[in-house]
């Protein structure tokens, strides 16, 4: 069983938003924008304590717009999580037999799904914060009766087991017999036959005789010691005694610790004397250990644990970060992440990803969806332009749901609308179709997205923590435009641009269009010649809107860059630079065979006159105006 | 924990052994009176759960009253303690009203419907239904209800009835529009409560859903499954289901007036390609009932041919008593007087395991007030629809009105009963119009007027306990049980008596079906179950032949044996051979079957005045009447 979605409203920093969740899915965002907010709303809808008065929620979490909102007539938080089979028969008959009360059967598909509501709110005749729960039919009409016995809840739980490793894991607090989720239960669950533990208890006993004998004074102390036995006398003779050794069995075992050496030769050491990195990480596969060997026999055949991973690169290094993705995708269950490195998200897959923005509507959350869906009721002819379009369109009769796969195109966005035609909310139901055929623009296409992992693997870590996107041609432009920021006062890296040099990294209008998705405030430059011109077209077939398309798209006025620079008037300071890289008669050549000579040199050339404007602020009003016009737009793009 | 059941199987005969674990696919099993049908039904129930402990799959099983539900329960859960939860004992109807609270969704139903039992409801929604479309009714209104009911037994929809003619377009329009009102109310009556579920399982998927949680289902009583009920048992099962165990007797139909019918048993052994095994062994009567038993349905044609004749188990006439005896009487009210006489007469024990049956209800009731004469305790063993005390009445209604804040004709039953016991009436066009204007909740509106007058300050602790469920003060039970105290101490009627009676033994039934469950599904349960008060134990039972299904009393006294009354006016007028014959000689037959140790026959020479002949089943059975038989008037046979 799994989590397919999460909807949340009125929660801390949260207004209102709905996730999707994979096997695996990646929080990507500032600080306090929300990440983990999302986390403990999954947490405290699906942990046992929740639900009685003072566990669970409280009276700070409910959200709340401005100050001077009063949580008492706030609506309430709502946290709805959905558990829907990802194929056919996924789930065993047990299962279902299991929570029938609370599974809800599709009509048109064979996928059964369990929907449950965790809420909050004001109750003012008994003047508390009352949580509740409540699981749901298709309609999202709160089931009643059998399927409102708590039991069912508890049932669910066990299927869904969730666990959570913060961000400040504490190996010692992981791996020690008091506090842990996994170790206590590990060692716990081992099976010591009797006659080793016997035999285990003799050996314990003679060596500790033998330590006793070693040193008198060892003796000496225990009978100081039974003086205390004696003031606190009773009717029968107690006994006191030295153990240097464990007394029991499961004393012994609970002492058990992992100890590690970087490299034969080198001492064993305990965990909690290693690197910080290493006991993170520890921390992590103690989980899966835990998963592997003791969770079949806590919960049920066919449960899947949930885990709850912040920042599982934490204090490790770059090269270790990179892999780990792989490490934590083939941890059993499923993965909730968070994270802040560029390096861990390199090889997420796109899909997988989840942006998280603090908004003045609260936090958001954007991906690049497979498909999108609106809430739209029956309307005549609705389900024939559904078939007609089978490929895109599905339209569920039952949750009132119009699925589009891809990008509703205009033809059909016209039919739907025609739909609507003679109903009374025509116009209401006429800005939902819209909004959907304007989300579905959104869609990015498999094959696409599979040409940006193959190209731009390096580069897409970083560019998700960015604020803004300048896309740009090349590398040169990449080396140049960064200087000109720097010239003009505006460090491109200091405000969390992202230049994208998209000839290396695939194509512009992919980036364009990923920006979109993520809402991620973009602007672009352009060479003057033909592919400039085709890579401005490629962008506008995304659907953009042509003042769109005005406003965020620059181009030189000459062909490319290097033709630019010259016509700019800084032909005396390029032919310096050239002359640097071993262009030995650079100031012989006249200006158009100097435009082939940079080309030529194209990545030296560019890195040093990016040096040279650095040292000299001056030049930078020599530089191309799309260049300066913005980096002026940059300064605050939203 | 096996071992009640181990013993259990262990004291089952071979044969009912051979049924209770069967493994074979789909099976039949005809089962006389006394055959121990229940016990096999049980047994089975508990050892496929025993077998599969675990799995999570459950066992369904149905049955036509709540009380058979309620019995099978209870032996269940003595059988295998603890699995119970995963055997699912219901009516058709009871579980038909579970199906759709979870998956009515799908046809736009609300898990928290209401169900309109009482002829009285359905008739307001009715009424409703036309002032609403302001409809001019051609029917005769009375009639119309029983013609939709028999339309939706037939699996008939409005849209099926719309085109035959006239008469029919305009019975279509009125049925569309009760069932929209119905809706409106977010309400279902009985025979919606199958056909709705068998709405939902003409959906394959849905089928398949239910056949994977119930991987077993049995069917007790099977001879009495109408039309509607078997379709649904056929669409649910689909083309592949075959783990389907029915017990029948088709020498007991005797609800052919419902639909019910003797070739449905053959059906079904051809439908799902069914094994037979009989169980004819009476393990109840004593040898010279079961003979006469079998002597009456040799005259019964339209019976199945194979089925073996019924064997005695138990010893001949042992004990001395007779086990067969006649009486006659000159009139019906002789009939009463002397019968009752009779009984009065038995000593104490053998009078609490009496039971007395007539065809007709006005014989038992004539015979009710002959008991009321002598001074001794009997009850009418009667399905009773509601509470018949205005208190309790009440009660529902403000629970109804709680539930439903919004139903108008719910509060029209609330104002009423509360002045039939207060005399204090409210003026209900006056509620209306101030909860419209204020805008708020009838049910607040209601207690505000209450409050406010002074005459009624009397029925402060009636109200206050309400108030404070309304606004969630107190809980169901408390709020509930300070009512009941109040109404318990303040003298009640022989009415209220009884309801409260009732309303103990109805609340426990609840609890053991279902567990503690909220509000809405209590008054849900509540509809559907018989509000008979719980019978004084040392009272003489009296009951109609149909309701004596499934009974078993020492001595049995069936009384009306004449030509005209048992077979009725009615059959006899359809001729010696019709179906409506045989169908009252199964009446008979389920009649002396009831008998553990010994039968009393009566019969009159007048009833209503008009001469009436010795039935015909007298000498059927081989009871001729000896001449000493006769005792006119008054007074016992010696």
């Amino acid at each position: 069983m799994h989590i397919s979605r999460i909807e949340i409203k009125n929660f801390r920093c949260i207004r209102h938003l709905a996730v999707d969740f994979g096997d695996t899915t990646v929080f990507v965002g500032p600080n306090n924008a929300g990440k983990t907010a999302i986390l403990d709303a999954l947490r405290i809808a699906l942990t046992r304590r929740w639900g009685q008065r003072g566990a669970g929620f409280n009276e700070y979490d409910i959200h709340l717009a401005d100050d001077t909102e009063d949580p008492k007539s706030s609506s309430g938080i709502s946290i709805e999580l959905r558990a829907e089979e990802r194929k056919p028969e996924e789930w065993s008959d047990d299962i279902v037999a299991d929570l029938a009360d609370i599974v809800q059967q599709s009509f048109h598909t064979p996928l059964r799904s369990v929907t449950l509501r965790a809420r909050c709110m004001w109750n003012a005749d008994t003047e508390t914060f009352e949580p509740g729960w409540e699981f749901l039919d298709s309609s999202r009409t709160p089931l009643v009766g059998r399927s409102a016995r708590r039991l069912n809840l508890e049932r669910f739980w066990h299927y869904l087991p969730v666990f959570y490793l913060g961000a400040l894991r504490d190996s010692g607090d992981e791996f020690s017999t008091r506090s842990s989720q996994f170790w206590t239960r590990l060692l716990k669950d081992l099976n010591i036959p009797p006659e080793l533990e016997t035999r285990a208890l003799q050996t314990l006993d003679s060596l500790n005789r033998e330590l006793l004998e070693a040193d008198p004074r060892l003796d000496s102390i225990a009978e100081t010691l039974s003086g205390a036995t004696r003031i606190a006398a009773r009717d029968r003779e107690g006994g006191l005694d030295l153990r240097m050794v464990p007394l029991k069995i499961w004393d012994m075992l609970s002492r058990a610790e992992i100890i590690h050496r970087n490299e034969p030769g080198l001492p064993w050491l305990p965990l909690r004397h290693q690197g910080q990195g290493i006991q993170s990480l520890s921390v992590i596969f103690l989980f899966q250990a835990f998963v592997d060997h003791v969770l079949r026999e806590l919960f049920e055949q066919g449960s899947e644990p949930v885990l709850a991973l912040e920042e599982p690169e934490t204090h490790l290094h770059p090269q270790a970060v990179r892999t780990l993705w792989h490490n934590v995708d083939a941890l059993p269950g499923q993965k909730i992440v968070t994270t802040h490195s560029p390096y861990f998200v390199q090889n997420v897959p796109f899909r997988d990803l989840r942006l998280v923005r603090l908004t003045s509507n609260g936090t958001e959350v954007r991906s690049l969806p497979a498909e999108f869906t609106a809430s739209v009721p029956p309307l005549p002819g609705l389900n024939a332009v559904a078939e007609n379009a089978s490929g895109l369109l599905n339209y569920e009769q039952t949750t009132e749901t119009l699925t589009v796969r891809g990008v509703l195109d205009e033809k059909t966005y016209r039919k739907l609308l025609t739909c609507c035609g003679t109903d009374k909310r025509r116009s209401e139901l006429g800005l939902i179709i819209r909004n959907l055929r304007d989300s579905s623009a959104l869609y990015i296409g498999d094959s696409e997205l599979q040409a940006l992992e193959t190209y731009a693997r390096r580069m897409r870590g970083e560019i998700f923590f960015a604020e803004r996107w300048l896309i740009v041609e090349g590398q040169a432009d990449f080396l140049i435009v960064h200087a000109i920021a720097s010239a003009l006062d505006y460090d491109l890296d200091q405000h969390g641009v992202a230049v994208i040099d998209a000839q290396n990294n695939g194509n512009p209008a992919t980036f364009a269009a990923l920006a979109r998705a993520f809402n991620i405030p973009w602007l672009a430059v352009f060479d003057g010649d033909k592919a400039g011109q085709d890579f401005r077209k490629a962008i506008a077939s995304r659907g953009f809107s042509d003042e769109e398309l005005e406003s965020r798209c620059r181009t030189h006025a000459e062909r490319d860059l290097e033709a630019q620079l010259v016509a700019d008037g800084l032909g005396p300071e390029l032919r310096e630079v050239l002359k640097t890289v071993g262009v030995k008669d650079s100031n012989e050549l006249r200006d158009d065979d100097l435009v082939t000579r940079l080309r030529d040199n194209k990545t030296d050339y560019a890195a040093k006159f990016a040096a040279r404007l650095r040292l000299d602020a001056n030049l930078v009003q020599r530089t191309p105006e799309a260049f300066r016009t913005v980096i002026e737009q940059l300064r605050g793009l939203r | 924990m096996g071992d009640t059941l181990q013993t259990t199987l262990h004291e089952l005969s071979d044969i009912q052994r051979r049924a209770v674990q069967w493994d074979h696919g789909p099976l039949l099993v005809l089962a006389g009176p006394g055959s121990g049908k229940t016990r096999v039904l049980t047994c089975r129930v508990a050892q496929l759960l025993d077998q599969s402990r675990d799995r999570r799959f459950r066992v369904l099983a149905l049955t036509f009253t709540n009380k058979a539900a309620h019995e099978m329960s209870s032996r269940v859960t003595k059988l295998v303690p603890g699995l119970d939860e995963r055997a699912d004992i219901h009516t058709f109807h009871s579980f038909c009203a579970q199906v759709l609270r979870q998956h009515g969704a799908h046809l736009g139903i609300r898990p928290d419907f209401a169900i309109f039992s009482r002829k009285s409801d359905r008739q307001a929604v009715l009424e409703d239904a036309i002032r609403r479309e302001q409809q001019h009714l051609g029917h005769e209104f009375y009639r119309i209800l029983p013609m939709i009911d028999t339309l939706k037994a037939r699996m008939i929809g409005p849209e099926e009835v719309e085109n035959r003619d006239h008469y029919s377009k305009e019975l279509a329009q009125v049925y569309r529009l009760y069932e929209n009102e119905l809706r409106r109310a977010n309400a279902l009556d009985f025979s919606s409560l199958i056909l709705e579920a068998y709405k939902l399982f003409n959906y394959p998927v849905m089928a398949r859903h239910y056949q994977t949680i119930y991987r077993y289902w049995m069917v007790d009583e099977f001879q009495d499954t109408n039309d509607a009920q078997y379709k649904l048992i056929r669409r649910m099962a689909g083309e592949n289901f075959d783990q389907i165990f029915a017990v029948a007797d088709d020498d007991q139909t005797i609800y052919e007036w419902n639909g019910a019918n003797v070739r449905r048993i053959r059906s079904l052994v051809e439908d799902f390609n069914c094994e037979v095994v009989q169980l004819p062994t009476n393990f109840r009567c004593p040898p010279r009932i079961v003979e006469a038993a079998n002597r009456l349905l040799v005259y019964n044609v339209r019976r199945d041919q194979s089925k073996h004749p019924a064997l005695p188990a138990r010893p001949g006439n042992s004990t001395g008593i007779q086990q067969v005896q006649l009486r006659v009487f000159r009139t019906d009210a002789d009939e009463a007087a002397g019968i009752s006489h009779e009984i009065a007469n038995l000593d104490d024990t053998e009078r609490a395991q009496t039971l007395v049956l007539a065809r007709t209800r006005a014989l038992l009731e004539a015979l009710h007030d002959a008991f009321n004469a002598e001074h001794i305790s009997a009850t009418l063993l009667m399905r009773r629809d509601d509470f018949v005390s205005p208190q309790l009445r009440w009660l529902v209604a403000c629970l109804k009105q709680i539930n439903r804040p919004l139903d108008r004709l719910n509060l029209t039953a609330l104002v009423e009963t509360f002045s039939d016991f207060t005399s204090e009436s409210i003026d209900f066009e006056y509620l209306l119009a101030r909860a419209q204007t204020k805008d708020l909740h009838y049910l607040s509106v209601w207690l505000d007027t209450v409050r406010q007058c002074a005459r009624l300050s009397p029925f402060e602790e009636l109200i206050e306990p309400i108030a404070a469920l309304a606004t969630g003060g107190l809980n169901p039970t408390s709020a509930i049980n300070q009512v009941l105290q109040c109404f318990k101490e303040n003298g009640p009627s022989e009415d209220l008596k009884d309801d409260l009676s009732a309303w103990r033994r109805l609340s426990g039934e609840i609890r053991t079906a279902v567990g503690p469950v909220p509000l809405d599904r209590f008054l849900q349960e509540l509809e559907l179950r018989s509000k008979k008060p719980v019978a004084d134990p040392g009272a003489v039972r009296l009951s109609t032949i149909h309701g004596a299904k499934g009974l078993e009393f020492d001595t049995v006294y069936l009384i009306g044996l004449a030509e005209e009354v048992l077979p009725s006016w009615h059959s006899v007028r359809k001729g010696s051979d019709s179906a409506a014959i045989e169908e009252e000689r199964r009446g008979c037959f389920v009649a002396i079957t009831r008998t553990k140790k010994r039968l009393v026959l009566s019969r009159a020479s007048r009833y209503r005045t008009w001469p009436k002949e010795p039935s015909r089943f007298l000498a059927e059975m081989g009871f001729t009447e000896a001449p000493s038989a006769t005792v006119p008037g008054r007074g016992s046979p010696s």
